[in-house]
Formats: structure tokens, sequence, C-alpha cells
């Protein structure tokens, strides 16, 4: 009972602070946390919890073919929902001419509105799209081509230019140096660029540096820059200096419920079957490689695991015992050498025992230990 | 892009077949190239044009946008270049005058700062006299402790946040460089550990060197500053906040450069957030020993909202005004959020943006000539000198002057005061004391008029003074004033005569003559002035013009919430996509739903884990629930009918792919992690409540 006198604790703090919309709002997030944390910690110490093996998983490859057959739903407003931003476009680009940046939030993927509105709206601008949703994106790339379009406005109008000296960086320079050149050449430059970067907040854009850089490129006076985000704590990436003095944001709510489908295209899908399954080929691969000695060890442990399944695992003296009496193994020494090859191989795993002790433990599930076992066999 | 307008998901989908497929799996790509030859008009019309045809080819036919625009679009346009010039002429505006008063309230300090600069140059120079050869050479090494100190000034800025200070310091670096001294603004980015000592030299020269180096050290930091007129300045080192550098690189900095101040006079100018103890709790021993400290103290933030609210938001003159409830988000964004300038300056200027952009009739202020201004907002003027003689008062009693602003701006308090003034009952407040009004919510203007009742008379004079200059053109309000400053002077006149020494006494000895005592007789002129002058720019005519008011667009667009409206976007996706075949109700779950959004509304029963086969189950439920209601059968979809044909096994497997993706589409929003290796059967919820 006791998160629910802490929570009636917390009621009590809060019934004097003054904002009552706030005060309502927290209540409400501090209710909700402990009623989370309840239901939790029962939930989490049922012993009969359900396991993702029990649902009757089909095979990855029909999987994944079902993935582009799943049904569309609410195209037709989707469509409306999207036709009707159609009308802040001109408010946006308003925004953009007065020197602020686009930030776009909201559930959905915002890669076809965003797009759409680039190539129908910013025709005066050269627009560069960073799809941040990939991994593979290289800042220092995409700061080069932007250096070598402003380049190539600057040199057409470099004649008149007082900066002769000012030459295109090599690939050689740092991405410091190449933001350095942009921001030189921009005053001078009559072209106009807009980064457009899908999910600033994305896999490769994330780290600090990234937004720094990108943050030193939005002050440039030839460039600015569109964004969305998808993550709920985004916002986090930044500090006040870049959000009010380079990024400027100006954010808007644009939902669109059009699926993350580009966006998700990488991440692992949560009922592929496909990660034990992998793990347990692996682990048949070397055990296969092993002397029919350190196979049969292994054999003993997966046994005692599978027969005390509510066991945190096996205590090595009794692995050694066990072992010595089939003949296994001479000594705690060989023993030993068996045990550091499993490890090593990440087929077994060291644990404290509640007791104090330690234990060994596979880190499979029963389902795919037997299977292992049978393989084996 | 038709092809997007008619199937919004069209590109989503797109597949590995599809021509724009490279494209999306892309790291970057050029969408298209801007028109060269376009002027700031054309742009705007090809961009409105652009807009209806919408055409991802066509940089690559620009020819299609060669036809005469329909006049309906050019007028359009050319509205929006006349909103752009308008915002572009107001805020260039504004942004001087905030600019000036931001300069004017640090000059103090400036100046401070360039005093102490020169004279500790000047006794440099006097004591050491070495050739250039010399200071070139980095021998002899100079060991004394005593000789080897940076005279280092540490400005206390008095603000949690530094943002504001970069501001400060970069104009102190540019009254500095006008004064003759070589300056370099280096940020807390130049000390990192990244890239160590080396990196601070290098940004170091960077900034005092015209032309960029491939060696950085301190050598050729001699060798530059013996060349031509450098030698004859001193050279300033700025760090704005040297709590957020790395005390070890920021140590061995000055390590270095103390080797070196003998030949080369090095001053270092430090921001301090906290308290004076930081240098010394920060830096290490060694590095502190090369210090000679000198403290400097910044206005606080404050001060600087005062300077702003009193030049640039009372002012008229700039074609833009808040109206109340802007007025009051802005004070509590600066309150409460905050408390920086720099957010409030970039609220502001957001309002400004969206004023033009969303009033239509913003533009007509470019057109407005004083003469016209004059006529139509009249009473602004008297408006506006009245709340400097109110900001007086608050001076006096260190009142915030937004909120005073606040006040004045409030639409509801001038209704009232007009009902009221009929019945000439003066503005009052039951409480005794001002720290009693405080609690007891009483207004800010009826506590500036309350605490005229208590001030004594030289501060009372002093007032009067300064209200004669303002309401000079209010010729029958100045005539009061004058009348009510000579009754002063002989009520002072008096009770020095008297020789009365408290001056608490002399105002109770005042405030028993009720109606008679000069502070009542002040008090009760700006209590007739405000019912009679004040008048927010929301109650004159034509406002819109000028005044903007939207504070909800001001609210979403400033502070995007992402956090709450993801879920609420989830949580109640009908109200957006206001679609027939999905239940109103909020909670309820119908198998037509989005299916992200059947997956976050039942993840809302499970705590902050959730069992992936339970929470699977439930979602299989809610799909398959509708075959089983025979009313529910007309809403299925073509596809969901498909379904019914297929085999169970395709359908399971069609269930789990919408499973996979809702899960995909949850932890791209950040509202889900996905099973760790300890549980492979629960993922975490990271968000609960709004």
């Amino acid at each position: 009972m006791a998160p629910k006198r802490k929570n009636v604790e917390v009621e009590e703090e809060e019934v004097e602070a003054q904002d009552e919309e706030d005060e309502e709002e927290e209540l409400a997030f501090s209710r909700n946390y402990f009623l989370a944390k309840e239901v939790g910690s029962s939930s989490g110490k049922r012993s009969a919890a359900r396991k993702v093996s029990e649902i009757n998983l089909v095979d990855e490859q029909l999987l994944r073919a079902s993935l582009s057959e799943i049904p569309a739903k609410h195209e037709k407003e989707i469509g409306s929902l999207l036709e009707s931003y159609k009308g802040l476009y001109s408010n946006w680009l308003f925004e953009l001419r007065c020197g602020f940046g686009l930030l776009m939030y909201g559930f959905g993927s915002k890669k076809t509105l965003l797009e759409d509105f680039a190539s129908s709206t910013l025709i005066s601008y050269t627009v560069v799209v960073i799809n941040g949703y990939l991994t593979s994106v290289n800042l220092k790339q995409v700061m080069t081509t932007i250096a070598e379009i402003l380049w190539e406005h600057y040199k057409c109008k470099g004649k008149t230019s007082k900066k002769q000296h000012t030459q295109l960086p090599s690939g050689s320079k740092s991405i410091d140096e190449i933001i350095t050149f942009i921001d030189d050449i921009s005053d001078d430059c009559n072209c106009s660029v807009c980064l457009l970067i899908h999910d600033i907040d994305g896999p490769a854009l994330r780290d600090p540096d990234s937004q720094q850089h990108l943050a030193r490129v939005s002050c440039c006076s030839c460039i600015c820059l569109v964004a969305s985000i998808d993550h709920v704590n985004a916002p986090l990436l930044w500090d006040k200096k870049m959000v009010h003095t380079q990024f400027k944001w100006s954010c808007h709510h644009v939902p669109t419920f059009v699926p993350y489908k580009i966006e998700g295209l990488f991440n692992p899908l949560i009922l592929s079957s496909s990660g034990h399954v992998q793990t347990t080929k692996t682990a048949l691969v070397v055990l296969q490689s092993l002397t029919p000695n350190a196979q049969s060890v292994f054999r003993v442990l997966a046994e005692f695991q599978l027969a005390n399944e509510k066991e945190e695992g096996m205590h090595v003296s009794e692995l050694y015992n066990k072992c010595r009496e089939q003949f296994l193994v001479s000594s705690q020494v060989t023993l030993n050498a068996h045990l550091t090859e499993f490890k090593d191989h990440k087929l077994v795993k060291m644990r404290r025992h509640s007791d104090g002790q330690d234990c060994l433990h596979i880190p499979l599930p029963s389902n795919a230990l037997e299977k292992l076992l049978q393989d084996l066999a | 892009m038709a092809k997007h307008q008619s199937s919004p998901e069209g590109a989503s989908s797109q597949g590995a077949n599809s021509p724009d497929a490279n494209q999306t799996l892309e790291p970057f790509f050029v969408l298209h190239k801007a028109q060269p030859q376009a002027t700031v008009g054309e742009k705007l019309s090809r961009s409105g044009k652009g807009r209806e045809r919408g055409s991802k080819s066509s940089p690559k036919s620009p020819g299609k946008f060669k036809r005469t625009p329909s006049d309906e679009q050019s007028s359009g346009t050319l509205y929006e270049q006349w909103r752009l010039k308008a915002f572009n002429e107001t805020w260039s505006k504004i942004e001087s005058s905030i600019e000036g008063v931001l300069r004017d309230i640090n000059l103090k300090l400036f100046n401070e700062v360039l005093q102490w600069v020169e004279e500790s140059f000047s006794e440099i120079k006097s004591n050491v006299k070495l050739s250039s050869s010399e200071i070139q050479q980095p021998y002899p090494l100079v060991n004394d402790t005593l000789c080897r100190k940076i005279p280092t000034a540490f400005v206390l800025t008095k603000n949690a946040e530094f943002v504001d200070d970069i501001k400060t310091f970069c104009d102190l670096g540019m009254h500095l460089k006008s004064n003759r001294c070589h300056v370099a603004n280096m940020s807390t980015l130049d000390f990192s550990i990244k890239y160590r000592v080396g990196g601070s030299i290098r940004s170091l020269l960077r900034q005092l060197h015209s032309e960029p180096l491939d060696i950085a050290d301190v050598l050729t930091l001699a060798k530059w500053y013996c060349e031509g007129e450098n030698y004859v300045k001193p050279i300033v080192v700025m760090i704005d906040d040297m709590e957020r550098c790395n005390p070890d690189v920021l140590g061995n900095f000055i390590t270095m450069l103390s080797e070196w101040v003998m030949k080369i006079p090095i001053f270092f100018i430090m921001g301090v957030a906290t308290t004076v103890e930081a240098p010394r709790n920060l830096l290490p021993s060694n590095a502190l020993q090369h210090l000679d400290p000198c403290m400097l103290t910044l206005g606080t933030p404050s001060d600087r909202m005062n300077a702003l609210v009193e030049s640039v938001l009372v002012r008229l003159c700039y074609n833009f005004s808040l109206g109340h409830k802007v007025t009051l988000f802005l004070r509590n964004y600066f309150l409460r959020h905050d408390g920086t300038i720099t957010s409030f300056i970039s609220a502001l200027k957001l309002a400004c943006s969206k004023h033009f952009s969303l009033e239509s009739v913003s533009f007509l202020c470019l057109y407005l000539l004083d003469k016209d201004y004059e006529l139509i907002f009249f009473s602004s003027l008297y408006n506006y000198l009245n709340i400097q003689c109110l900001f007086e008062v608050a001076r006096y009693s260190k009142m915030q002057f937004l909120d005073i602003f606040c006040e004045a701006t409030d639409p509801e308090m001038y209704s009232m005061s007009c009902s009221d003034s009929t019945s000439k009952k003066p503005i009052k407040c039951g409480a005794k004391n001002s720290s009693e009004m405080l609690s007891s919510g009483v207004g800010s203007i009826a506590r500036a008029i309350h605490t005229i009742r208590e001030m004594p008379v030289t501060a009372l004079s002093n007032l009067l003074n300064t209200w004669n200059i303002h309401t000079e053109k209010m010729t029958e309000i100045n005539g009061e004033v004058k009348k009510l400053q000579s009754l002063v002077t002989t009520n002072e006149g008096k009770v020095y005569d008297e020789n009365l020494p408290n001056i608490r006494k002399r105002t109770i000895s005042l405030l028993s003559g009720k109606g008679n005592s000069p502070n009542e007789k002040v008090a009760m002129l700006l209590d007739a002035m405000i019912r009679k002058y004040m008048k927010p720019t929301e109650c004159m005519a034509l406002h819109e013009i000028i005044c903007f008011r939207d504070v909800d667009v001001l609210r979403s667009g400033l502070i995007g919430d992402s956090r709450k409206t993801i879920q609420l976007d989830l949580l109640k996706c009908q109200s957006y996509l206001s679609c027939s075949c999905c239940s109103s109700d909020a909670m309820s779950l119908s198998p037509s739903m989005h299916d992200t959004s059947i997956m976050y509304k039942l993840a809302q029963e499970y705590g902050d884990v959730i069992n992936l086969y339970e929470w699977y189950q439930s979602f299989k439920n809610v799909l398959t629930s509708a075959s089983q209601t025979p009313k529910k059968k007309r809403h299925l979809s073509p596809a969901s009918k498909k379904a019914k044909t297929l085999p169970p096994s395709a359908i399971e497997a069609l269930i789990q792919a919408r499973f996979c993706e809702a899960v995909t589409e949850l932890q791209i929003t950040g509202l889900l992690r996905m099973p760790s290796k300890r549980r492979p059967d629960f993922v975490q919820r990271i968000a609960f409540g709004l």
C-alpha cells in the first residue's frame, strides 16, 4: 500500500500549488505513474507471465510479405487532412522568409507533406533533403554538397566580389571548416538553400556534435531549415542557445497519420522469431566445433536448466560433481577450461545466485534450448 | 506530386520499384535547384503558382511556370509582399531598439571593463619593455609566480541561463574592439576535452588572425603580436560561461599563456553564472595562482526586462502592439519558462511574424502616415505617457514593469474603470500595506497608487519632477502636476523646518490629513489620469492593424509540446481524421481505427511494462470483433472483405504484420522501448500521463 500513501502525500503537496491547470496535469501524471508502478510490479511478479512464443508466430518471410499487404485505413480522410495543410504553405513560407526555421511535429510520417511543400512552394530555394531516419547519413557530405551549390553561385558573381582568395574547401577539410566557408560566402551569395531534414531526431543525427553542426549551419544567412521530429523527447536535443538564437524554431503541429513505412524500414519486427533462431544456430555451430566432452558438459547444464526452469542457475560445484560422476571431467581445472570456452562464445553466463554463490545459466529460452539439444544429438 | 495529392500514402509506400525509391533510401539528395534569375517578386509569384500545380518534376522543366498568373493569385502574392515588407520594417525597428536598450543598460559595465583593461595594460607597458625579437623567444622562462599573473575580470552574470550572456559578451567584445583592443570571444566549445588545449589556442588564433593558419601555438601568437600595429593593443580573451568549460583544458590554457604574460599582454574576461566561489571550486590550484582576479557584476534580467518593456512594448510607434492575453502569456513565459531575455525576444519576434502573416489588414500599417496614425490612435500617445508615469512609481517601489503593463492592457479593467468613472469611485484596495496587498492579490496598478500614499516627501517631489517631463504634451495634467509640485515643495520646506527625523511619522501625519495631504492628492491625480487616458490598444478602433491578439497561435508556435501532442494525436485520432467509421468516444475501440491508435489505447491499461502476448491478443480481439457483430459488417473496408477469402494462416500473418508495424511506429515516436534480453516478453512504456 506504500505507493498509495505516497500518492496521497503528493496529492496533498500539490493542492497548494498555485496554477490549477498545471496542478491537475501533474496530479494525473503522478497518479498514472504510481498506478503504472503498481500494475507493473504485480504483472512482473506474476510467475505465469505469458510468453511471446505462445503466440502462433508465422514464418518471418510470410510476415514480411504480409507487411506490404496491410490494408490502408482512412485513405480519404488522410488525403483531405494533407490537403488542408496546403492552405498553410504560404504562411510557412512567410515564416521562413522572416528568418524562422520550421519544426513540424505530430503523429504520422511527414515526409510526403514536407516534400510536397518544398517542391510546390519553395521554388526559389535550392532544396537539399536529408533523410535523417537512415543511419548512413554523413553530415560532412551534406555540408560539402551545400558548399558546392553555393560556390557555383558565388563563382558566377565572384568577379565583382572582394574575397578573391576564397576557395572551395577540399574533402580533407574538417566539417567545421566547411561550415565556416559556407558562413563566409553566404552573405555574398544570392542563392537560398533550404535544408529539409526528415527526422532531425533520427538515429544518425541524434548526437550533440551533429546537432551543433546543424545549428551552426542554420545560422548562415542564405540557409533556412525545415525539419520534422517524431520522437517525444526530441526537444531535449537542444539547449536555449540553439533553440532561440540558432535554429529559431517556429513549431507547427501537423499530424498526418500516414504510416511510417520508410522510417521504420530498418527497425526489427517485434514478432519475428529470427532472434532466437539466429542464436540457436550460432550456438549449434560453436558447440559442434567443441570436443564431445565439452558438448556433454554443456548438455548436463542444459538438462539441469530445462528440469529446473524456476531456478536462477546451476552452481558451479554442482555441475562439477555431476560431470565428475559421468567421467566428463577429471578436475576443476578442466571444467574451468570448458566453461571459459562457453563464456567466450556467450553460450553460458555467470550469475550471482540469491544465496550468494555464483551460478551458471544458458541465456536461451527453454524451447530454443530443447531444439538445440535435439540438433546437437 | 500529383500522385501525392491523390494518394497521400503514395510516397511512403513506395516500394523498391518506385522511381523515388532511390531518393527515400539516399542519405541526402538535392530535391530541386533554385530558379537563378528570380527576383523576390517573381519568386513569390512562382511559389504561389507552384503551390497550385505542385510538381516534383518542376526543376527539370522550369518552362511549366511561365504561364501568366491569374489576377487573384497575383494580388495574393502582392499582399504577401506587402506583409513581408511590413514585417521586415517593423521588426528591424524593434530589433534595433532592443539592441540599443540592452547596450545602454550594459554600457556602465562595459566602460568599467575598458577602464580596467586600459589601466592594467599601461601598467604592464610601463614596467616591461621588450624588443620584438625578445618577445618571439620562449626563453628565458618566467618562473616567478608573482610575475606570471594574468589580469582576469570575473563578470558575475546572476543568470542561471547563459544564453542572455552570449549577447552581452558579444556586445562587450565589440565595445572593446572599437576601443583599441584585440578581442577573442571564446565559447565553452573551445575548451572541450575532445580538442584539448591545442583546440583552444587554434580557436584563439583563428579569431585574431585574419587568415587561416596551419600551425597553432603560442609562438605563432607571439609572432603575430609583433607584426605591425598589433603591438600597441592589449589582447582580451573572453569566455562567456567559464563554469561549463572543461576545467583541465581551461587550466592548461591559463598556465600556458601565463608563461608569456610579460611578452604578450593578455587579459581574461570570464562570465561566472553562480557565485564568487565558482572559479576557485572549478579551476585547479596551479592555474588559479596565475590569475589576478577582479570582480564585476552584470545587471539582473528583471532590470533588463523593465528597460525592454519601457522602450519597446509600451510604444506604439513600431506599428505593432500586443493584446492583453498575449502580453499575459509573454509575461508568464518569461517568469515561469526560463527568465531569459533571449527567449522573450524570440517570442516577440514570432508574435510579430504571426501578426503579419495571419492578420489580413496588418500590412496597412505601412501606409499609415504619422498624421493618420495620430488621428486613429490619438489616445495611444496619452496612454503611453500615462503608463510612463506609472512606471516612475513602479521604479520607486521596485515593481515589475511587465506586471503593470499587463494590467494596463486589460480591456476588462478598462471597461470597469470606465463604469467606475461615472460613479467617481477611486481605485481602492482593502489592504493596508503593500505586503498585505501582494498576498491578497490586489492589482499592480492599485498597489502603485497605494505606494504614492506612503511615499516620503523627497521621493514624491522627485516623482512629480519626472511626471512633469512626461506630461509635457498633456497640458491639462501638466498644470495639475505643476500645482502639486509647488505644494510639495512648500510642504517639504515645512518638514525640514520642523526638523522631523522620522519619515514614517511624517507620512502618517500627512496621511491623517486625508484628502488634503500632498500624497493623497498625487494619488488622486494618478487615479484620475488612469481613468481618463489609459486605454488599451485593443479597445481602440482599427486596432486590428497593429495589435496581435491570437495567443493560441503564439503558444503552439513557441512551445511545441511534442511529448503531449503526439500522445493526444494517438488517443484522439478521430478528431483529426473526422471519419464516419470510428466512434467519436475517445476511449472506445473499433477495428476501423488507426492500428497504432488502437495499440496505444490498449497500452494505457498496462503498467510500465506491457506483456507482448496479452497485448497481441487484445489487439487481435479488437480487429476480429467486427466480424462477430453483424451490424458493423457494412463498415468493413474492402481489404477486410478480401481478408475473408484468405486462408486462416494468411489472416493471422496479416494481423501479426499489423501488430509489428504499430509497435514499430510507437517505437519511432519514442513511446515504447523494445524488449530487453532480460525480459524478452515485455516492452516498456516510456510516457505516462499527458
